[in-house]
């Protein structure tokens, strides 16, 4: 297969209005991306957000109620061998032939897309070497730890040397070296090997080191597409500054109490003046999912977030107006916009499942 | 406060599993007031009738008043009047026009029964009827009369010794005749009685009887490594891996399958293998019986799939397996006979319900093989019959496992 130069502008794969429904839930509602040659795609969303279900649809497991994926112009829904040849997909759950070797069930896979058994045998021997597990090719996979299978589990999506590869949660049980490798292996893949990547996760930070762009899905609807920087510029451009408080005087004790008070007005004004959130680049996700009419300011718990541009400049006037309406500011953190506030000021903080 | 108890929370537990995996419960609970109600279903319309076919030489006798005596027909018409107490027949009696023909149908056990009437069996009966009233009645034709002790005929018995259904047969069917020359003559069996084994039947030991009912058990309990193979794919979700590969569910099945018929093969070869070092000899040529299991093995491993098909998992197959494999056992005649009503005829074989069972056709075929002697020929529609079962059998599975696992929902 050819390789597409690190993230070219060519369309590789096309998703078009994909719909699923599962009874009365709407697991997907008319999702429609275009996954660019060569690029990583982060494919965000809580759980239940129909991300497992539209990678299903995009590589050929599920049969979309509506809409359609195309691979290189030609549609997946009829199981076209040529375009389901062409992804690779390594599930979330770990599916593997307890009775074979690593090596057996990575020739056995490649054989099913039609590789001839030498050249699955040599192709497998070579990505067990890549994902470390060259010493562990000939042993049955029911013997493996469960890291090692994870990474067998990742690379039998490899053996016939797809051009997109749809990774399922790839990092989900991994030790930190393992994550590391695995991450590695991916920026491999795409930078070196010239692969898309398609990959869901959780691990906002992984999404972050790893993706070009990224997709957060949420409800079974695609919310926002972009590169992770331009995501956070559109939350809030700057730093996100968070003060750990007492309860306030007067107020509930608890979670919600405190959840309106005056002084977050304060701080509010305080942030837009210094262009925090709220301005430009939260019109926009909050446009996209009524979700994220954020303001600059959020109280959850005794955590006070303020997110502005030269945040460290606002310390002191912040810790002042809350020690003025009764607070005892505590411990102040002062960091970065992660994907993570992109990730919440667009799907909420209200559990899924 | 009170410590609750664990085995009761275990009862509980378990309770509550179960009554959510109602579909194995449903079948647990099911399995056996279905076939009840199937066995009921078969004996509704009538109880076992017992094949017993006459071949009657008799020529018959004209009387002195000059009407025309025929001792068969009588003794078929007491024949047919054996029945149950609720009137349903015992036997089921039909007459063969040839030795050979009637042979045949013994051999597809069509029939369990062969009872040869002689050509003198109306005429003997006469003389001895004669002999014990004194005179009246005697016969115009054949002999001159009797001039000392009446020569008895001799009614033959014919039939595979080794079948459960003939020695019913053969002893009701004694009894009968016993009953009826009694009445006739007032004599006690005033016949001589010849019993010709079908075949090799008569020189079987107890123990090589066995051997085919075992050699059916061998085969068809590979209905369970079958599905549950196929049902594992499943349940590891590695149909799912596959179900992305350009792979077909016939490439999947048939792969699988072709490692079964291997196993089925294998257990075929070492059970006869282990019974020859037992003693156990074929009276037909061994290959053909060897034949015979290895196309059993494919139909079985058909209805294997067909399983599978209806299995999420290991489990759901042994489950589901077991109904299968006791249509296998009990309804194809491998432990003991069951009501044969007959469909329709195709090539002169009468198919009846059963015959859509392939072990029907493997046990008539082993036993053919095995205990009668025959060689391919003979048992060639058994054999295209499994062929057809097995084709359709595994084209069921096939499709049903396409639709339910390997169908992009």
């Amino acid at each position: 297969m050819t390789p597409n130069p690190p993230n070219s502008a060519e369309i590789v794969l096309r998703a078009e209005n994909l719909t699923k429904r599962y009874g009365d839930l709407l697991a997907v509602d008319r999702l429609s991306l275009e996954v660019r040659g060569g690029e990583i795609l982060g494919f965000l969303g809580p759980n239940g957000a129909g991300k497992t279900t539209a990678i299903g649809m995009m590589c050929g497991l599920l049969r979309p109620d509506a809409g359609e994926t195309f691979i290189r112009g030609r549609p997946v829904r009829g199981g076209d061998p040529e375009a389901l040849a062409r992804v690779g997909l390594a599930p979330q759950s770990v599916i593997l032939w307890p009775k074979l070797t690593g090596l057996e069930q990575l020739e056995f896979v490649g054989e099913m897309y039609g590789m001839p058994r030498p050249d699955a045998r040599r192709r497998g021997r070579e990505l067990l070497e890549t994902v470390g597990l060259a010493e562990k090719a000939n042993k049955l996979a029911s013997t493996l730890s469960g890291g090692m299978q994870r990474r067998l589990n990742l690379v039998l999506a490899l053996i016939h040397d797809p051009e997109i590869v749809i990774l399922d949660e790839p990092e989900a049980g991994l030790d930190p070296q393992g994550r590391v490798l695995v991450r590695d292996y991916i920026r491999l893949l795409a930078r070196e090997r010239g692969k898309t990547v398609i990959l869901t996760t959780h691990n906002m930070d992984e999404a972050d080191r790893l993706a070009d762009r990224v997709a957060i899905i949420d409800r079974g609807r695609l919310l926002t597409l972009d590169t992770p920087e331009e995501l956070k510029h559109r939350v809030g451009e700057g730093d996100v500054l968070e003060i750990e408080v007492s309860d306030a005087p007067g107020e509930a004790p608890g979670p919600g109490g405190g959840a309106g008070h005056p002084v977050l007005r304060t701080l509010e004004e305080l942030a837009r003046a210094r262009g925090g959130v709220g301005a430009a680049g939260a019109t926009g996700a909050a446009g996209a999912t009524g979700a994220a009419s954020a303001s600059a300011v959020s109280r959850v718990g005794h955590i006070i977030t303020l997110r502005a541009r030269d945040a460290v400049n606002l310390v002191a006037a912040a810790l002042d107006a809350l020690r003025s309406a009764g607070f005892r500011p505590g411990a102040v953190h002062l960091r970065e916009t992660t994907l993570e506030d992109v990730f919440i000021a667009f799907t909420g903080r209200s559990l899924r499942e | 406060m009170r410590r609750p108890i664990r085995l009761l929370s275990i009862f509980r537990k378990t309770l509550r599993e179960q009554s959510r995996d109602l579909w194995l419960l449903a079948l647990s609970l099911v399995a056996a007031p279905f076939f009840v109600v199937l066995y009921w279903l078969l004996f509704v319309g009538g109880s076992t009738a017992y094949g017993v076919l006459v071949l009657d030489a008799d020529r018959g006798a004209v009387l002195a008043d000059g009407t025309v005596f025929s001792a068969g027909d009588e003794l078929v018409a007491g024949l047919e009047k054996v029945t149950y107490a609720s009137g349903s027949p015992l036997l089921r009696v039909g007459r063969a026009s040839d030795l050979e023909s009637a042979k045949a149908t013994l051999a597809n056990r069509d029939a369990a029964l062969l009872l040869v009437l002689p050509e003198d069996f109306s005429r003997g009966i006469l003389a001895f009827r004669e002999a014990t009233s004194g005179g009246g009645g005697a016969p115009v034709g054949g002999s001159d009369g009797p001039s000392g002790p009446p020569a008895a005929p001799t009614v033959t018995f014919i039939g595979d010794l080794t079948s459960a259904a003939y020695a019913v047969s053969s002893v009701l069917t004694l009894a009968t005749l016993d009953e009826y020359l009694q009445a006739a003559t007032g004599q006690t069996r005033p016949v001589e009685l010849a019993e010709e084994p079908l075949g090799a039947s008569g020189v079987r030991t107890e123990f090589e009887t066995y051997v085919p009912g075992l050699l059916i058990l061998s085969v068809t309990l590979l209905i369970f490594l079958a599905a549950m193979t196929v049902a594992r794919e499943v349940e590891t979700g590695a149909v799912r891996r596959l179900r992305v590969t350009p792979m077909t569910s016939f490439d999947l099945l048939a792969g699988i399958s072709l490692n079964q018929v291997l196993v089925g093969v294998t257990a075929v070869l070492l059970t006869f293998g282990t019974a020859y070092l037992f003693g156990f000899r074929s009276q037909g040529p061994l290959w053909v019986a060897i034949l015979v299991g290895a196309v059993t093995t494919l139909s079985v491993v058909g209805l294997g799939l067909v399983v599978a098909a209806f299995s999420r998992g290991v489990t759901d197959a042994f489950v589901i397996g077991n109904f299968p494999l006791i249509f296998l056992m009990f309804f194809s005649g491998a432990i003991y006979p069951l009501p044969r009503t007959a469909l329709f005829t195709l090539g002169g074989h009468a198919v009846a319900i059963y015959d859509f069972i392939p072990a029907t056709h493997a046990v008539v075929a082993l036993n053919k093989v095995l205990t009668l002697g025959a060689g391919l020929g003979q048992v060639a529609y058994e054999l295209i019959a499994l062929v057809a079962l097995s084709a359709v059998y595994f084209a069921a599975g096939v499709w049903l496992f396409q639709r339910r696992h390997l169908r992009r929902s």
